[in-house]
């Protein structure tokens, strides 16, 4: 298979315990009467040059772990340990202001709404040579060079640094965004669905300038996305989240092929084939309820109550995520038990 | 496509054209649709964001926002008593139209909020949408509301009739949708991308439930969406739109197997395939829809299509052609290029602005200099 795990590289960015609580206040004096654990004690590791994906439902808690790694939110708990060009560690959930700021030029994201996350104000010039002048502290006509070089590069024509976000279509603004997030050669890139909102035809060449970028600029990315089939082609590893936990960890091939998680099972099997002659082929999983309430969760495994092949312990013993061997980590008490189907061909 | 005549019909649209009339001028949103919707059946219409979908299923109901309007063609509603009404020819506004909408058409949306009322519950819109349609009590009407709470899978129905749509989540808003789209049982229903905003497990459940509907009230379902994973999933029928014309008609099967417009395969090519061990880059289709003002001549696929003729494609519109396999395609790779009963059309009369704003959108990809050219001379 052309994209095989690289077990061989070393960790850019490891999460231990990583945890997200948004207060939940009520009255005049907003007294806290709740937490929120959109992200609740996450330990993964993203690998120097992979694709990891992050996937679950909406309201998993996929996007708020990733607004926590480019530091947008402050963590509440946990450790994000970022490894320095030179080897060394650095935790950036304690790091403030100044000493902040060379982990802001590294890690750089890819926002989902390429019209609501541009400003519209302002021309291309500004929007993607902002970064470029706060950390580099160019001007002038160095910058414009620089901002048509980052356009050129992502596929847009130089002329148009003049213009403004109205002017473009969504695919073309997501190139801005992407340009913006190159501006300072970051090395992890944090795409929050970043494809999502484009049609098919646009949402290719998007995916397919993201792995040439990736090449070309030895990019780690971390790739939070919803829909499985770009997940099968993009990815290299990929993490399931459900309700601030991850319940499966492993690479693509093992986790596609042969999840070990019920939750992953039916993600897998909710995807629609582009085949007619598939429809009726295979078991259905079908999942009933929604994602539980990350500020009331169930006891023991959040995932029993939606879960087919829940048993009594499951209602009252959290699994831990624990190793199945080759990097495969899963969180169900019955991985080894349960036969999971997965995709044919993955 | 089935059915030719009479009662396997149920729909037909014959050369609609719906127009917006902008201060910058006129997008022809729908520019000629002709395609059969047969009884009993889910025919899924596809096509890129400005294909055309949605407003084709707008004018169907007759509920297209001002500036636009049904400028030409025919709407022609079959129903059982074999009597045919042209919907096109009725005024907006008028009796005729609002007797069918919400009764024997029904209509629901991507966003469950654009449909739904914030300030009243769920049982309350439901039953005043039976009460205009059929001759009910309210105490009847929301017996019938339970029901068909209960129909799509909500749990607590007869609690859930004084919720507001805010206590609901996103499947379940789209399930009281589907519930109040149902409550005069239509025989059309009309399903504007109502997948598109939710995730993969609920929207399984959803087009489940749109299946069995399907097959337990003999409905038929037009299915407008841009997932071909979807369209695998639950067409009969399948209509690709490109610029508001019809690219290709054809069961279900063939479509996917068999696809005989390039545009229909250049779509294809730009999915990543589930479980596809290859993984090459994706086959993009270059370039981008144009820009409404500055829709090219002959066929208005041809500045990104791969199987582009000089001379032909640019020149000639093509008119459409039935293959044997019942499959109907507008493409001149497979006959009418000799012009006859080809109209050329978008020539000129386009507002000054639409060969600036074709340079402003010519995409950085796809679209090398002659090409942008081509654009910027239809405008």
């Amino acid at each position: 298979m052309a994209s095989s795990p690289p077990t061989a590289t070393r960790p850019l960015l490891e999460l231990e315990q990583l945890k997200m609580h948004f207060p939940i206040t009520r009255g005049l004096l907003h007294r806290v009467v709740g937490h929120v654990k959109a992200v609740d004690g996450v330990d993964l590791t993203v690998h120097s040059g992979e694709t990891l994906a992050l996937v679950g439902e909406s309201g998993c808690g996929k996007t708020t772990l990733g607004r926590c790694v480019v530091r947008i939110y402050q963590p509440t708990g946990g450790a994000i340990r970022y490894r320095d060009e030179d080897g060394s560690f650095a935790d950036l959930t304690v790091l403030q202001g100044a000493s902040l700021r060379p982990y802001r030029r590294a890690v750089r994201m890819i926002f989902q709404d390429p019209y609501a996350s541009l400003n519209p104000r302002k021309t291309v010039l500004q929007i993607v040579g902002e970064s470029l002048r706060r950390h580099d502290n160019i001007g002038g006509v160095e910058l414009e060079q620089r901002v048509a070089e980052l356009l050129r590069r992502v596929g847009l024509r130089p002329e148009y640094i003049r213009r403004y976000p109205h002017a473009f279509s969504g695919g073309e603004r997501q190139r801005i965004g992407v340009a913006r997030a190159l501006a300072l050669h970051p090395r992890l890139v944090i795409a929050d669905e970043a494809v999502s909102a484009l049609d098919v035809s646009v949402q290719a060449q998007i995916l397919n300038l993201l792995q040439e970028l990736q090449a070309e600029f030895d990019l780690t990315y971390l790739f939070v996305a919803h829909d499985l089939s770009v997940v099968d082609y993009i990815s290299d590893r990929v993490a399931v989240m459900y309700v601030g936990k991850l319940v499966e960890v492993g690479s693509r091939a093992r986790v596609f092929a042969m999840p070990k998680h019920p939750y992953t099972e039916a993600l897998l099997s909710a995807v629609p084939k582009p085949d007619p002659r598939l429809r009726s082929a295979g078991a259905r999983v079908r999942l009933s309820g929604d994602v539980a309430d990350p500020a009331n969760p169930p006891t023991g495994c959040y995932f029993h109550p939606r879960c087919r092949y829940a048993q009594d312990r499951c209602a009252v013993e959290a699994p831990p995520l624990r190793e199945l061997g080759d990097g495969h980590r899963v969180a169900c008490h019955f991985a080894e038990e349960l036969e999971l189907a997965g995709v044919a061909g993955a | 496509m089935p059915g030719g005549g009479g009662r396997d019909l149920l729909l037909e649209i014959k050369g609609l054209k719906t127009h917006f009339f902008t201060d910058e001028g006129v997008v022809k949103a729908v520019d000629g649709a002709d395609f059969p919707i047969a009884r009993g059946k889910t025919v899924c219409v596809v096509g890129e964001s400005g294909c055309g979908k949605s407003v084709t299923a707008r004018s169907i109901l007759q509920i297209v926002d001002r500036p636009g309007r049904i400028v030409e063609g025919r709407i022609l509603l079959h129903r059982e008593s074999e009597e045919v009404v042209d919907l096109a020819a009725m005024a907006p506004t008028g009796k005729a139209i609002r007797a069918i909408r919400g009764k024997e058409i029904a209509m629901i949306f991507q966003e469950p909020m654009s449909s739904l009322s914030p300030v009243h519950t769920i049982g309350n819109q439901i039953v005043e949408m039976i009460r205009l349609h059929l001759p009910m009590t309210t105490e009847q009407a929301r017996d019938r509301a339970a029901e068909l709470l209960e129909r799509v899978g909500i749990p607590q129905a007869g609690r859930r009739l004084d919720s507001y749509v805010f206590q609901l989540s996103g499947g379940m808003r789209q399930r009281a949708m589907i519930a109040m789209a149902l409550s005069c049982r239509p025989n059309l229903l009309i399903a504007d991308e109502p997948t598109t905003a939710l995730d993969v497990t609920t929207e399984a459940t959803i087009l489940d439930l749109i299946k069995e509907l399907q097959r337990d009230l003999n409905m038929t379902v037009m299915f407008i969406t841009h997932d071909l994973g979807v369209v695998a999933e639950i067409a009969d029928d399948v209509v690709v739109m490109y610029l508001g014309k019809v690219a290709e008609t054809a069961a279900v099967d063939p479509i996917f197997h068999d696809p005989k417009h390039p545009y229909t395969r250049a779509l294809h090519q730009s999915i990543p395939k589930f479980g596809d061990t290859q993984r090459g880059a994706l086959e993009a289709i270059r370039g981008m829809v144009p820009h409404p003002f500055a829709r090219p001549d002959g066929c208005t696929f041809h500045p990104r299509c791969e199987s582009f003729m000089p001379g032909e494609c640019d020149r000639v519109a093509p008119p459409a052609v039935v293959m044997e396999s019942g499959t109907t395609v507008r493409c001149l790779l497979y006959g009418g290029s000799d012009g006859s009963g080809a109209v050329r059309d978008d020539a000129g009369g386009h507002a000054g602005t639409a060969g600036g704003e074709a340079g402003a959108r010519a995409p950085g990809k796809g679209a090398s200099g002659p090409r942008a050219a081509d654009q910027g001379a239809a405008g």
